[in-house]
């Protein structure tokens, strides 16, 4: 995708993103008391001017950002296998729900170690032994620090509870 | 009690080893506090609060301002190494340290980040004993209008930091402030974006923004592309910071400096404001203009005189009014208490002793730092030297400690997951970062004070220019803003 392109795109949808708040996400998520007097007092004023802006900022992208100096070559650096990184990036986002639902059930250690690993693998570590090592000492030293010196509670989970 | 006869007090209570071993434990427990992402400066004062107790007044509270200038500092380490702000101050350094990390001269720039910092608490440190009261009395004249002024002015910083375009920063920081109003509304209570669930109604958290937008992203991008780091070099390098990289960013250090005194000594704005004002700033009036956001030490330099400035500063009107200028001294002024100070102007008539031992110790402090820093750096090395396919799953680990901890949340460590996300497209998209994250800390100050200010008028909008404070800002605000207009209409002229 190039420079140009990436501008018409973000321009689209940043007047998409205005219309859509304006239309219908600060009316219904944006709650204002019935007795406000003036506009300029109402909870409502502020969420309203930015996507007023947003939207004039998405013209602007729109019509501007066209720059006649910007080639048509790729914006980002192209990797070898486009598909096995898109399919990487959604183990990542599983990785990252797996985590977060984790943390209160077994614990942040566990937890933690399980990220620490299965990141290393998805990044093809070529320290396979190194990594799994820090994977377990990493989240305990973190969590004796945490836990024993600055006195944050730690999740412990359901089942295994460290001292 | 005649001058000379204060500072011989004041010398008298810190002129011993204990005050001495206090200070650099606690610059110490500061650096390192700072170094870690998630425990931040504001957390390590709060962790050593309880051990000040049974120290004595001068001591304790000299120990809690060694961790707050070592925290700030610390806050850089990992902001250059590993593009995680150890706290928020630090957030601009990121701009260019890390760039500078990324082509081998981290440890230059630590060097500078050291230098500039132990330079602007020095001033910082003077300009509290010259200016206290005089620039407390001004910050007594700062209400709703003058600070939504300051802010609007503040605003303009994102021309700076915004890169190839201007609506591309623009952008960005609409989407800043768009997150910044999610919340229970501060006039009316009301729910704004909050969708019913408790964990939004405080608004989204700073740190886990703040980690999110900068530190996931890189992790997200390694996972993108495993061998995209090789060939570029990661280390400390060999290259170390000279005395000529001192001298060319001088002016921009000491003008970061007194951005940093300046607001640090109106309660409220924070040492991150200062840094990114003053990163700003050095970008405007240097000739490497180009080169800032690429990995320009002078970047470097005025992040951290900004952030540092601010130090000392913010104990202007604590010392003075006995208002805390911020989180920390919010924190320090507990420690006066639990002491049984009351910091204010009577302070300077009852424990003038105390005054001006703090005064000694906080001169001292900048030179502890030096030393300090100095080794903390060395300290850190290994951190650069470690493969980054097992440094970035340790960075991920790190991240869910350090942001659970912030408020014992884990709902946050949700919200650093997203804003990873959010982060990695912005960076796809070449949507710079850092107008978000200024429009996110600026946006609460401004729609805040905007809205106070209109309450105090009834609604009406002449109050924003009720005296010579709001002139002074408005009308630099559109000097900045009349240039901005030029420079972008220059710059599209040029390209034809």
């Amino acid at each position: 995708m190039s420079i140009r392109t990436i501008q018409v795109h973000l321009g689209i949808g940043a007047c998409l993103v205005a219309l859509f708040l304006i239309l219908y996400g600060i009316p219904n998520w944006v709650s204002s008391p019935s007795n406000v007097r003036k506009i300029i007092l109402s909870p409502l004023f502020w969420p309203y001017i930015i996507a007023g802006l947003t939207g004039l900022v998405g013209l602007g992208l729109i019509v501007f950002g066209r720059n006649p100096e910007d080639d048509d070559s790729p914006a980002n650096e192209i990797i070898e296998d486009p598909r096995a990184g898109i399919a990487r990036l959604a183990a990542m986002a599983v990785l990252m729900m797996i985590t977060f639902w984790a943390l209160p059930r077994i614990g942040m250690v566990w937890a933690a170690m399980g990220a620490f690993a299965a990141l290393a693998f998805l990044v093809k570590t070529r320290h396979p032994k190194i990594a799994l090592a820090c994977a377990v000492f990493v989240p305990l030293v973190l969590y004796a620090f945490f836990a024993h010196v600055a006195g944050v509670a730690i999740p412990q989970g359901n089942y295994v509870r460290l001292p | 009690m005649s001058l000379i006869d204060s500072i011989m007090a004041g010398f008298a209570l810190v002129g011993n080893f204990n005050a001495f071993l206090s200070l650099a434990i606690g610059i110490v427990i500061g650096v390192v506090g700072g170094a870690i992402p998630g425990i931040s400066a504001t957390m390590a004062v709060a962790l050593a609060l309880p051990f000040t107790f049974p120290m004595q007044p001068i001591n304790g509270i000299l120990l809690l301002l060694g961790v707050y200038k070592g925290g700030i500092f610390g806050g850089s380490i990992p902001a250059i190494l590993i593009k995680t702000p150890g706290t928020p101050a630090s957030s601009a350094t990121i701009l260019d340290g890390h760039p500078m990390a990324e082509r081998g001269e981290a440890g230059r720039a630590l060097g500078m980040a050291l230098w500039a910092s132990c330079t602007a608490d020095l001033i910082s440190n003077l300009s509290l004993i010259l200016f206290a009261g005089w620039l407390a009395s001004f910050a007594l004249n700062f209400g709703p209008p003058e600070f939504f002024a300051l802010m609007l002015f503040s605003l303009t910083i994102i021309a700076g930091v915004s890169g190839d375009s201007l609506l591309r920063g623009a952008l960005s920081a609409l989407l800043g402030l768009l997150l910044a109003t999610i919340g229970l509304d501060l006039v009316y209570g009301t729910n704004r974006f909050t969708f019913g669930d408790p964990n939004l109604m405080g608004g989204l958290n700073f740190i886990a923004v703040l980690i999110g937008l900068f530190a996931i992203p890189e992790v997200i991008n390694m996972v993108w592309h495993p061998t995209g780091h090789i060939g570029k070099v990661q280390s400390l390098g060999s290259k170390w910071v000279t005395f000529a990289d001192y001298r060319r960013s001088f002016k921009s250090i000491v003008r970061g400096s007194f951005i940093g005194v300046f607001l640090g000594s109106i309660p409220g704005i924070g040492a991150a404001p200062a840094a990114f004002l003053s990163y700003s700033e050095a970008r405007r009036k240097s000739p490497n203009k180009a080169n800032f956001g690429k990995g320009e030490i002078e970047g470097v330099a005025a992040s951290e005189a900004g952030n540092n400035g601010v130090a000392g500063a913010t104990l202007i009107p604590l010392l003075a009014l006995g208002v805390p200028g911020d989180v920390i001294t919010a924190i320090i002024i507990g420690a006066f208490m639990v002491h049984g100070l009351q910091p204010g102007p009577m302070m300077f008539v009852m424990n003038v002793d105390i005054i001006y031992g703090l005064f000694i110790g906080l001169i001292l402090s900048s030179g502890l730092l030096l030393i300090v820093g100095s080794l903390a750096i060395r300290g850190f090395r290994p951190v650069a030297d470690i493969p980054k396919r097992i440094l970035m799953p340790g960075v991920l680990v790190l991240c869910i400690y350090g942001v659970f901890a912030v408020n014992n949340n884990i709902f946050d460590v949700g919200v650093m997951f997203a804003m990873g996300w959010v982060g990695f497209v912005m960076s796809r998209y070449h949507i710079p970062a850092a107008p978000f994250l200024i429009a996110f800390i600026l946006g609460p100050l401004l729609e805040d004070n905007f809205r106070q200010a209109m309450l105090m008028s009834g609604g009406s909008p002449e109050i924003l220019l009720r005296g010579p404070i709001t002139w002074f800002f408005w009308a630099l605000t559109t000097i900045t803003v009349i240039a901005i207009s030029r420079g972008t209409l220059n710059k599209a002229r040029e390209t034809g």
